[in-house]
């Protein structure tokens, strides 16, 4: 089970994401909402995995349930949510799948490294903080 | 297969109906709203006009999404491609063919370069009570034309671009030239011709 909690805990910030943005758009329609661009994509990834590396110390990772869940989970959510057309949900859930992965096995390798010694407790949100800002800087040169 | 596995799928599944439930629940509110805020950006745009009616657009100029007309002008949506996706710009211009309110509705452009459009009104006010195409930078310059995206021509409207967002400042003021065109003659397959231009 712990396998697979990283997925679940994605799904559900994903979701607690949308869910604001479709109250927001309710109430407010010419509000202009933060794309799905990769920073954005990065942030709810690193939400997900400090709330896991919280949760369960050392969870193993099943890197092939990894991208299928995640593509899953990107694909499906925005579109239930009306915030993508179809073709659109698929394009995402590949951006998603592929920005998960790649940002979990960064987190991971970096968590297991920092993770001893009395700056361990903040460790995880240190790691996620400075993964959030080379995303953005990557996406700058771009 | 393990049974854990579903785990995972599950939470899939009931975040995604959760999210259309909650969707579902929220069009109304959603649709009365947007009818509400859409109403006031087109008041907004062109000052003075009470009541707008769509008109159907089957021109020929694809940044013209749709046209909203009233008794003194129109109120234009366009859309163009910016520098990171789409920028969507409504444009009120007077039946003189002077442009009367810009704001750019929706954009995903580089935050801090070409997300500044969104509130950079030094920028946005250069277009008001002008008319003609626009071109981005200085006469004699390296201008470029907003309608076409080539260099100017000389015969433009010159403004000055957003600081770093070149690209951003050229789109919009395609969109701004396109609603202009739409109502001065300069889109030829426009509607608003006969009595706008």
């Amino acid at each position: 089970m712990k396998k697979y909690m990283l997925n679940t805990l994605l799904a559900v910030v994903f979701t607690i994401a949308l869910l604001v943005l479709v109250i927001a758009r309710a109430i407010c329609p010419v509000l202009v909402f933060p794309g799905f661009g990769i920073p954005n994509l990065v942030l709810i990834s690193l939400i997900a995995l400090v709330v896991d590396h919280y949760i369960v110390k050392d969870a193993p990772r099943c890197y092939i349930c990894i991208p299928v869940f995640a593509f899953l989970s990107f694909a499906l959510l925005p579109y239930a949510a009306g915030f993508a057309a179809l073709s659109d949900a698929l394009w995402l859930g590949v951006k998603g799948c592929i920005t998960f992965t790649v940002t979990t096995w960064l987190f991971t390798s970096m968590a297991d490294r920092i993770s001893t010694g009395p700056s361990a407790k903040l460790a995880p949100v240190v790691s996620a903080v400075g993964l959030y800002l080379a995303s953005q800087c990557l996406m700058g040169m771009f | 297969m393990k049974k854990s596995i579903l785990i995972p799928i599950l939470a899939i599944i009931l975040c995604a109906g959760l999210l259309f439930g909650v969707t579902m629940l929220t069009f109304p509110m959603y649709l009365e709203n947007y009818h509400g805020w859409h109403l006031k950006d087109l008041k907004m745009m062109l000052p003075g006009a009470e009541e707008f009616t769509v008109e159907p657009y089957s021109g020929e100029d694809a940044n013209i999404v749709s046209v909203h007309k009233a008794d003194i002008g129109y109120v234009i949506e366009t859309k163009t491609y910016g520098y990171a996706g789409d920028i969507t710009v409504l444009v009120g211009v007077s039946t003189e063919g002077k442009v009367t309110g810009v704001v750019v509705r929706d954009l995903s452009e580089t935050l801090g370069l070409g997300a500044n459009a969104l509130s950079d009104t030094d920028f946005l006010a250069q277009f008001l009570n002008k008319t003609g195409s626009f071109a981005i930078g200085a006469p004699g310059a390296d201008a470029f034309s907003g309608a076409t995206g080539e260099a100017a021509t000389g015969e433009e409207t010159y403004v000055d671009g957003i600081t770093g967002a070149t690209v951003t400042s050229k789109a919009i003021a395609r969109c701004v030239s396109s609603a202009v065109g739409y109502v001065t003659g300069a889109d030829v397959s426009s509607g608003a011709t006969s009595w706008g231009g």
